[in-house]
């Protein structure tokens, strides 16, 4: 991230748009590209900042093309991309939407309301619950899900985080420069972050790694103070002190906007076919919301290029 | 060396000439033992030459002036029309990061006269308010979900004479983030109570009535 970020300015709205993109991720911005490059008009929707989940990544070694780049610039880089297109941006939280016909109106939290023929559903997901006692209570009081935003407020204090896997092990190492130690838990006799970012935090002299625990309970008094830990194995109980609780275990789909009108799975991820459009004519679904077996950069720039492909010959 | 890219300098004196309708003060506020007052007076004067719309005056926190505007801790500023009158939105911190992104929204919002960006069911409410709410949204420069709150406080400050609505950057103001048990951000604390605060950057509606429910 810059010093001095220009951020996100929205667009004067209009009232239609051929396309209204719901997330400002990879696979919404790749959506907003090809819909342009088809001549049809697109709206991007986002809630916090261009670029989505991405932006939150320190670094991204996996986007082809780029042997190393951070996450902020590949974000900032698809949202320029978009931009260069004609792609248009409106800042808000996406509400509600409800069919009129061939249409869909899309609601936002600022009474602003959008038609339009193509509805792209690109919200990704959000930080899992770990679901123990004190994660509610102790929320905002040391129990948090974003290393970038609250990392600094740890300076200088130990920290537990929990989880195993890339984002656990990424946001670890991020960490590790500003708090004083780090102690992962994991609930798997092993990580199952990728190799590389396993090798960084194995060797990094401020991170302690505890695996095959169960966290059984966050406590504290006004705020976290200690973790309960359970040995899987001997059923042994441990207690770590803390100053704060970093949850990555994991992911859950935001659907909130579609929920009641698109299938979704047990899970709650939306069901689609090949062509990436839900049950309901019209509407999409792309990136993390959907069915899949890789959640990648790669693999949610890729939906919402087959979605457009499809629509703009289906509908337009 | 200048804070702002060249890149950035040149879209932002784009968007400004083109945005911008009426003049917008931006007030600062520096003080003794200051460890950031120098940097946000060097963004300060880099951002006052983008447009001829954009006026900054610079004042010492126990000046006068600082007294009139009630400025507690430095840096400060305070966003106005040209005739200087506190309409409630301010920044305690410098606006850095995802935060400057903030200021430039607040920015063009003055520039358009001021008029709040919210629906008309939020102004409706607000301004059926009948005492003081003061808003502080403590924030960092590295959280993206920030300039939501941050904007959405500023806006309702706009809306209504009775809210005031101050962004804190935590990390410049320890001590006072500390005392407001400030360890996740967007972090919104009502009326400076520490026991009045809710945690996210709720969408307009739901952040109106947790403002509403907790300034009761």
């Amino acid at each position: 991230m810059g010093l001095f970020d220009i951020g996100p300015l929205s667009s004067d709205i209009k009232e239609y748009y051929d396309f209204v993109i719901i997330g400002a991720g990879p696979a919404g911005l790749t959506a907003a590209i090809y819909a342009r490059r088809a001549g049809l008009t697109a709206l991007v929707v986002e809630k916090a900042l261009e670029g989505g989940a991405v932006t939150q990544t320190h670094v991204v070694e996996n986007w082809p093309g780029e042997i190393s780049i951070e996450g902020q610039a590949l974000g900032q880089n698809f949202a320029n991309h978009a931009k260069h297109f004609g792609a248009e941006f409106h800042y808000a939280y996406a509400q509600k939407v409800t069919i009129d016909g061939e249409y869909k109106i899309v609601e936002l939290d600022d009474g602003h309301s959008i038609r339009c023929k193509v509805l792209i559903v690109a919200t990704g997901t959000q930080p899992r619950k770990l679901g123990v006692p004190g994660e509610t209570e102790f929320r905002g009081k040391g129990v948090t899900y974003c290393a970038a935003c609250d990392g600094y407020l740890f300076k200088d204090k130990d920290v537990v985080v929990i989880g195993g896997g890339d984002s656990a092990c990424d946001e670890s190492h991020f960490l590790a420069k500003v708090v004083k130690s780090i102690t992962i838990v994991q609930n798997l006799p092993y990580l199952t972050a990728a190799k590389i970012l396993q090798d960084r935090i194995l060797s990094d002299p401020k991170i302690n790694v505890i695996t095959n625990h169960v966290v059984k309970e966050i406590r504290g008094a006004s705020k976290v103070e200690e973790v309960v830990i359970i040995d899987n194995d001997t059923k042994e109980e441990k207690t770590i002190k803390t100053d704060g609780v970093f949850i990555y275990v994991g992911l859950s789909p935001m659907t909130q906007v579609v929920k009641g009108l698109v299938a979704l799975n047990e899970q709650g991820y939306v069901i689609t076919d090949e062509h990436m459009e839900t049950n309901i004519p019209g509407i999409y679904a792309v990136g993390d919301i959907r069915i899949k077996g890789l959640r990648q950069i790669v693999t949610a720039a890729a939906d919402g290029a087959i979605a457009v492909e499809h629509a703009a010959r289906k509908y337009f | 060396m200048s804070l702002l890219a060249e890149k950035d300098v040149k879209y932002l004196q784009e968007l400004f000439g083109k945005e911008l309708e009426n003049k917008v003060k931006l007030i600062f506020f520096y003080g003794d033992d200051c460890e950031y007052c120098e940097l946000e007076g060097q963004l300060l004067d880099e951002v006052e030459v983008l447009s001829d719309k954009i006026l900054v005056e610079r004042y010492h926190k126990d000046s006068e002036k600082g007294k009139e505007y009630n400025v507690e801790f430095a840096p400060a500023l305070i966003i106005t029309l040209e005739d200087g009158k506190d309409r409630g939105v301010r920044f305690y911190g410098v606006p850095s990061g995802h935060e400057f992104g903030t200021l430039i929204q607040d920015i063009v919002l003055f520039g358009k006269n001021a008029k709040p960006q919210l629906s008309q069911e939020t102004i409706e409410q607000l301004n059926q308010l009948d005492k003081p709410v003061k808003i502080s949204v403590f924030v960092t420069p590295t959280c993206p979900y920030c300039p939501k709150a941050a904007l959405t406080a500023h806006n309702m400050a706009l809306a209504s004479d009775k809210v005031t609505a101050e962004v804190v950057e935590a990390g410049e103001f320890f001590d006072l983030s500390d005392q407001f048990g400030v360890s996740s951000v967007p972090h919104i604390a009502i009326n400076r109570n520490p026991d009045k605060f809710f945690i996210g950057a709720y969408p307009e509606p739901q952040f109106l009535q947790q403002v509403l429910d907790l300034s009761e």
